[in-house]
């Protein structure tokens, strides 16, 4: 009776609500972007790719992206590996403190950072007289980036290590394989994937950070830092060229997380 | 003469206690067969090293495995679902911790599966895995062989050629093998002797026959298939069950109190025999045989295992007899 009426009287499917309410947010992601390219015509944005403001912030960035990216990787794996691997309540309590600078607002962190490593510090002090300031210089932007940047890592990778079946690892060990033997012939082959997806998210957050980048080091200018800066001094034209560039490194990120960084296991 | 040996074993988590056990396995097979639950991986876990005891001692070949790490203990682990790494093939998996080439070429030829070997884990049946995952372990050379229900998870008729294969292979090995099951078939098919486990202890430990044909409590005889267990009373020459006397030989003085076990397979139907009588409830064929609920005349209902006859219906009345050695007293 009920399936009859159903036959018969073509009833309103709420699922096609939710994709026209959706679909608004989706236009409202998509359109200011088309703009944005309609906007900067290509012969402008390629001619002012040349301009060694541009240049610099690009070079500057790209550079302090890779290293902060690194520090995070050499760093955040490990803790990822404890954290994913560690049979005690503090992995919590640990997690809550790698989150923190995802939840804190940059330039706070910013703030935060400058209590430690500033130029009245014992540590920013300390560095400054070796040569190696941590403020306005690129090792005060790779700080900068590394404090907010390097928990995409460690989150994204503890994932990936829980999502390791820990029978295969049980299995390498009782095989004879020892816990570091085991981790480069078993857990990184298998979690490399997630692995990737988590130092590509990290280099992209690092790529685009400025509020703590703004605190930390003005100078040299990163590519979000330069777009400021024309934005204010010269207006929003000025602006469009670094902007793009940032777009387009977006969309390599995600290339890179829906293709080599997916898992082929899983 | 290699032997593993466990003595005072025990680990307790969540509520669940194994323990404390006492095994010595020598150059044979031991089934440790169990209801789910009652600690057979766990048992596998210890001995294997990635579960630590909370007391205890376990050794192999006389040298202590205390505090040693998984891969320093000799010992080889068969995953219940093979636990073959997903990124290698066949081949690499056997050749992971191979001691030698002869090895890994040894088992691929007795295991056959040689024809398997380019091919990753998700391309195999599961049988072709646990196949693979025997080869595995074998080709490292363990000095004790642990194997956590490696057929559960297989068609019946897989499981029964591996589980002949097994036997066969488990032959030519000279290292203690457990073999954990929840399958009786399984338990008494490949041990030399079967450990019965219930909730963290060993409830009976002998040789296959002796278990299936004289279980010491109740939960042994139930869960080695012997589904007619009754409380009776011992009379002179039998045992007393409701208002019928079941023949019996037993060593109490009449008027004991006795729990009267008998194995489906050994009642028979319309013998030449007989000496009770009943009728038939409930008839379910099992393929190769018939599966009987018989309510005995003043007695209890009797499970019956018949060759297949068309002659036996519900409703029908059919006499019973049992032989007095077919008939366990606790």
């Amino acid at each position: 009776m009920s399936a009859q009426r159903r036959l018969f009287s073509p009833r309103f499917d709420w699922l096609s609500l939710t994709l026209v309410l959706g679909g608004l947010l989706l236009l409202y992601y998509l359109a200011p972007l088309a703009s944005l390219f309609l906007a900067a015509p290509p012969g402008t944005v390629a001619a002012s790719l040349t301009e060694p403001t541009v240049v610099n912030a690009m070079t500057t960035s790209v550079l302090s992206a890779t290293l902060s990216t690194l520090v995070g990787t050499v760093f955040g794996l490990p803790l990822a590996y404890w954290l994913a691997h560690a049979d005690t309540r503090w992995t919590n309590v640990v997690l809550a403190v790698v989150v923190l600078p995802l939840v804190l607002p940059p330039t706070v962190g910013g703030v935060v950072l400058l209590t430690v490593v500033g130029p009245n510090t014992f540590l920013g002090a300390s560095a400054a007289a070796v040569g190696v300031p941590l403020t306005r210089s690129l090792a005060g932007v790779v700080l900068a980036q590394t404090f907010v940047a390097s928990p995409f890592v460690v989150v994204t990778a503890k994932a990936a290590f829980e999502g390791v079946d820990r029978t295969l690892e049980h299995a390498s060990r009782v095989l004879g394989m020892d816990r570091l033997t085991t981790v480069r012939r078993i857990t990184l082959p298998l979690a490399g994937p997630g692995l990737l997806a988590g130092v590509t998210l990290a280099f992209a957050r690092a790529m685009g950070e400025f509020g703590a980048t703004m605190m930390l080091a003005y100078y040299p200018r990163t590519m979000p830092v330069q777009i400021w800066v024309s934005f204010v001094s010269l207006g929003l034209d000025a602006a469009y060229p670094i902007a793009i560039v940032l777009v387009v490194v977006s969309a390599l990120a995600l290339i890179v997380l829906h293709t080599v960084a997916s898992n082929p296991w899983q | 003469m290699t032997s593993l040996r466990l003595d005072c074993v025990a680990k307790a988590f969540d509520g669940f206690e194994l323990g404390p056990l006492d095994l010595a396995v020598a150059d044979e097979v031991l089934a440790v067969l169990g209801p789910s639950g009652c600690g057979k991986t766990t048992l596998l876990s210890l001995v294997a090293g990635l579960v630590r005891p909370d007391a205890g001692t376990i050794s192999l070949d006389g040298r202590t495995l205390d505090g040693r790490p998984p891969e320093n203990r000799g010992v080889g682990l068969v995953f219940q679902d093979g636990a073959l790494f997903p990124h290698l093939t066949a081949r690499e998996n056997v050749a992971y911790a191979a001691t030698d080439r002869d090895r890994v070429t040894d088992f691929t030829a007795r295991l056959e599966i040689d024809d398997l070997l380019d091919r990753r884990p998700p391309a195999l049946s599961g049988g072709e895995r646990q196949r693979v995952a025997l080869a595995r372990t074998l080709a490292a050379d363990p000095d004790a062989l642990l194997l956590d229900e490696p057929l559960s998870s297989l068609d019946a008729p897989i499981r029964r050629r591996l589980r002949d294969e097994l036997h066969d292979l488990f032959a030519t090995l000279d290292v203690p093998v457990v073999y954990v099951t929840h399958d009786q078939r399984a338990a008494t098919a490949l041990g030399d002797r079967v450990a019965v486990l219930r909730d963290g202890a060993v409830e009976q430990i002998d040789e296959p026959d002796a278990v299936l044909d004289c279980p010491e409590t109740e939960f042994v005889a139930r869960f080695t298939g012997c589904e007619n267990v009754f409380e009776g009373t011992v009379t002179e020459g039998g045992v007393r069950v409701d208002g019928v006397t079941f023949p019996a030989e037993s060593t109490q003085p009449p008027g004991t109190a006795a729990t009267v076990c008998i194995r489906p397979s050994r009642v028979r139907l319309n013998a030449p025999d007989t000496v009770l009588a009943g009728t038939v409830q409930r008839r379910l064929n099992e393929g190769d045989d018939y599966r009987l609920r018989v309510a005995l005349d003043d007695g209890p209902d009797l499970i019956a295992r018949v060759r297949p006859s068309g002659t036996l219906a519900p409703g029908d009345a059919v006499g019973v007899s049992i032989a007095a050695e077919d008939v366990h007293l606790l």
